[in-house]
């Protein structure tokens, strides 16, 4: 479909050096991955092109490394998905504004009276030390000063939706690892413990693959006509349930279907040979660079729920597993906890302050209780069982105490 | 205690087969489980994934069917005798049992000399061998529970959700396995310490019947 690029967008992508051929190709993989027929990329360029209005937007940094945010700003090329998100117009954006000082806090105050803007958070919800951290504007002393708590509640509670992009902002991410000293948790549980119930859709991984904010931004523009209530109607979600153990929640996260639904292991381009039994055994080996399955070296494809192997990372050119390192399930729940060592097959298992492999329990436990039976079988022999067995009792003992007791009152 | 007769009414064919089902299908599962757990050679991932589930689906319906078959097959009651009575009764409370489960426990720790007055299955023996049946429906549960074709279904992520992950019902269902291990490790001591007229009976289906009786 020979259609004329126009207006602002084309513009923009030109001066970046982006063909119309490129952004086409790029529609078509957003496509793609929002489980549309590639057909459809001429209507989502359209969509793009033609968005009258930009969508106001805050993002929110909580406790986090800003991986999520290098991710998708850091570029050192002009980039479709870059240009894409410049759709929604971002008036709070911590890592990259221009505005600093009570002129940036404002936007948030004024965003949030207003409504009608998404709220994309980054980062854990820290509720340790009461609060008191992530703070803006100096001391509890000072006017108009505010936790990092409370600038999400007040944020939240007028937002149109929450996309909570990262694993931190889904459950606390790795902040929420052990020991867990800043009691972090996720957005999903912290708004519902504090009775907000704007929704929460949860995006996880380690950090949030740009393509899935793009692909969410583009469902909310094209699909959903800019409507986040027809958004969340439209849009299939994977329901998980998760009980937060920082507020008690129990809570039920909301996960795009087409990127969270099916399993690492079930795209994985190693899935062949694992199927064949032919394994990497070490990192670094031939096996690995001829393709072979990483799940002895502690992949946890199979039990990650994203589609990383269809999208692939750093625009698209290679992932994880793709480029030989095993999954180490970022994009799971509590990920870190649950799969670290990250080069075994299985998380260690902690009892107290120690950490102990599953196997070597398992082994530990039959290896004593095998030891235990031959110590037994040596008894048995010495107290002349084996063979016919023991003499057998002519009566219970319960019965024999009750004659003997009986005799005695007689 | 063990020099009683070890009669065919004790275990009728159809447990007999039963048993070795059981058997054969353990020892795959086990195997094929601790592949799946750390492929130990290369090349047999899709076989031991199928015999894996195979050998589980058989020996869910071989319980299933056992159970059933408890309520209609008659069974000897006693050790040392040919009568019969449906099996069910074997796996309910025996008058013959009542008092003894402590006296059971002192003789296996030799607190005791005597051996101890019981039914064909004493108390210890009878609460292990009916523990197999959740943790068999256990096993299945925590082992679809990380099958990604159904752990997704609602039934599932509850439990995903109960345990902390698919991670840990993973782990969950590997130490299940290891239980399994210990109980057929003591299961196979206990039955045969004496002599192996128990082995004889449960798998080839011979008797054994000292002199004087019949």
């Amino acid at each position: 479909m020979a259609q004329e690029a126009h207006g602002a967008l084309h513009d923009l992508l030109a001066v970046r050096g982006v063909t119309r051929r490129d952004f086409l190709k790029y529609c078509g993989s957003v496509a793609a991955m929002l489980g549309l027929s590639e057909t459809m990329a001429p209507q989502i360029a359209a969509a793009l092109e033609g968005a009258p209005k930009l969508m106001p937007a805050l993002w929110l940094n909580g406790g986090s490394c800003t991986g999520c945010t290098e991710s998708i700003a850091q570029v050192d090329t002009p980039d479709v998905a870059t240009i894409v998100l410049d759709y929604l117009s971002f008036e709070y954006f911590e890592t990259i504004m221009a505005a600093a000082g009570s002129w940036a806090e404002k936007n948030i105050t004024k965003r949030a009276e207003e409504g009608g803007y998404i709220l994309i958070y980054e980062g854990s919800v820290m509720t340790g030390q009461d609060g008191n951290t992530l703070f803006v504007g100096g001391g509890p002393e000072n006017e108009g000063a505010k936790k990092g708590i409370e600038i999400l509640e007040e944020a939240a509670k007028n937002a149109a939706a929450v996309i909570a992009v990262g694993s931190c902002a889904v459950d606390g991410g790795w902040i929420y690892g052990y020991p867990n000293a800043s009691e972090a948790t996720g957005v999903a549980a912290w708004l519902q413990h504090k009775g907000i119930t704007t929704p929460v859709v949860s995006m996880p991984t380690c950090p949030v693959n740009p393509e899935w904010v793009v692909a969410m931004v583009v469902q909310l523009l094209l699909v959903a006509d800019r409507d986040p209530a027809k958004f969340l109607q439209v849009t299939p979600m994977v329901k998980v349930p998760y009980t937060d153990a920082i507020t008690g929640e129990k809570v039920t996260l909301l996960m795009p279907k087409a990127i969270y639904g099916q399993t690492i292991h079930d795209n994985c381009p190693r899935r062949g040979h694992f199927e064949n039994g032919e394994f990497v055994t070490e990192l670094g080996s031939k096996e690995e660079a001829m393709g072979y399955c990483l799940y002895k070296v502690g992949c946890k494809g199979p039990q990650t729920f994203t589609q990383c192997p269809v999208t692939r990372w750093n625009r698209r050119a290679s992932w994880c597993v793709e480029s030989g390192a095993p999954c180490i399930g970022c994009g799971g729940l509590n990920w870190v906890d649950n799969n670290s060592p990250f080069l075994k097959r299985m998380s260690d298992m902690r009892i107290g302050d120690t950490f102990v492999q599953p196997g070597t329990i398992g082994a530990a436990v039959g290896a004593v209780a095998a030891a235990g039976l031959v110590v037994h079988g040596i008894g048995m022999k010495a107290a002349g069982r084996i063979g016919d067995g023991p003499p057998m009792e002519e009566m219970k003992a319960y019965d024999r105490k009750r004659l003997a007791k009986k005799g005695g009152d007689k | 205690m063990a020099g009683h007769p070890h009669y065919r009414e004790a275990h009728p064919l159809i447990f007999v087969i039963t048993h070795w089902i059981n058997l054969i299908c353990m020892v795959m599962l086990a195997f094929s489980g601790f592949y799946i757990h750390y492929p130990f050679f290369d090349g047999f991932m899709g076989v031991a994934r199928g015999m894996h589930f195979v050998a589980m689906y058989v020996v869910i319906i071989n319980l299933t069917f056992r159970i059933v078959a408890a309520f209609f097959v008659k069974t000897a009651q006693d050790l040392d005798s040919r009568e019969v009575d449906l099996d069910i009764k074997n796996w309910l409370p025996q008058e013959k049992n009542r008092h003894q489960f402590w006296e059971t426990v002192k003789y296996y720790l030799f607190l005791r000399k005597e051996g101890v007055i019981s039914a064909k299955y004493g108390s210890l023996q009878k609460i292990a061998y009916l523990a197999t049946i959740p943790l068999t429906y256990l096993q299945a549960y925590t082992g679809f529970a990380i099958y990604g074709p159904s752990m997704d279904l609602g039934f599932f992520r509850a439990g995903l959700d109960l345990v902390g992950g698919p991670m840990n019902m993973r782990v969950i269902h590997y130490l299940g396995m290891w239980v399994f291990i210990l109980f057929t490790m003591v299961h196979a001591y206990l039955a045969n310490i004496y002599n192996f007229a128990p082995s004889k009976l449960i798998f080839l289906w011979k008797e054994t019947v000292p002199e004087g009786k019949h």
